[in-house]
């Protein structure tokens, strides 16, 4: 990939990210706010982004969606890895990592 | 109810009512949860369900929750619940409804029931509020479940790390299963 295709790919993907993140909080805060992961402060300041904000946000170096996946738990639930063999299939596991998940970004949200 | 004067409060009040209907909630979670009377509701429920609600008492116990299968369901609501009710100022009713329809959305694309009705999760909220259940977070994938409310969360292992011996063998169709 070239540095200019990079760019465009991370055009793309934060353009596609804010508009869903947009159109998500406009829909229902609330659980836009679970869904995205995001304090509400920053779901004010996406939910009042004009369309040329957007594209001026979106074109940079960096990507501005974080993964969310980020602990070796979490992680090995979502890819079927190091889970106790007899719960090893999709749904329980798809079913355990969004319990680990839910229950950690409560906590996380609130801690200063 | 005299409270409920305002035109706009009163048509907020029916619009909660029937997505709580809609989502299969029991005549006595709309009596609890909003303000109408239960003529008002009665009539609304006929409307909307096309049939006169279920008769008969509330599941009032704590066990069922905890009971294997049950307590996955009820534990990942009980999540979102708590997300929900930290990070936004709904009102309680609203935060109900939210949670649950992020959790059967949640349920339903890894194919399974859900097996948590709209009833018994403001069951669950409710026995959380009166300490007659708690999360306790579990000491091997951190996640928090339901549980009595004095668990040991030292010793504490959820039953999706440790299965009990016969879990998910029998279950039926739309059931979690396991190996």
């Amino acid at each position: 990939m070239t540095s200019e295709q990079i760019l465009a790919e991370i055009r793309e993907a934060n353009l596609t990210y804010l508009m869903l993140a947009q159109s998500l909080i406009r829909a229902d805060k609330a659980q836009a706010l679970f869904r995205l992961g995001l304090p509400e402060e920053s779901a004010d300041m996406i939910e009042a982004l004009s369309p040329a904000q957007i594209m001026k946000i979106a074109s940079g170096t960096m990507l501005l969606c974080r993964f969310r996946a980020d602990d070796d738990m979490v992680w090995g639930l979502l890819t079927n890895h190091n889970v106790n063999a007899r719960t090893a299939n999709d749904a329980t596991t798809r079913l355990h990592a969004g319990i680990v998940m839910a229950g950690r970004y409560a906590a996380e949200t609130i801690a200063p | 109810m005299a409270t409920s004067k305002s035109v706009l409060g009163d048509s907020r009040q029916i619009g909660r009512a029937v997505s709580l209907i809609n989502l299969g909630a029991r005549l006595q979670v709309l009596e609890s949860e909003t303000e109408l009377s239960y003529e008002r509701l009665l009539r609304l429920y006929k409307e909307v369900a096309g049939k006169s609600p279920s008769k008969g008492q509330l599941p009032f116990s704590t066990d069922w929750f905890l009971t294997w299968q049950p307590n996955i369901h009820a534990s990942l609501f009980q999540n979102i619940h708590t997300y929900l009710a930290k990070t936004s100022d709904l009102e309680p009713v609203d935060v109900l409804i939210k949670a649950y329809q992020l959790y059967t959305e949640q349920i339903a694309s890894c194919d399974i029931e859900p097996q948590l009705s709209i009833t018994r999760a403001w069951r669950l909220v409710r026995f959380m509020e009166n300490n007659m259940l708690s999360m306790t977070q579990c000491s091997k994938c951190g996640g928090h479940f339901v549980t009595e409310p004095y668990e040991n969360a030292k010793h504490y292992v959820c039953g999706m790390c440790v299965p009990p011996a016969r879990a998910g063998k029998g279950a039926a169709a739309g059931g979690i299963h396991l190996q």
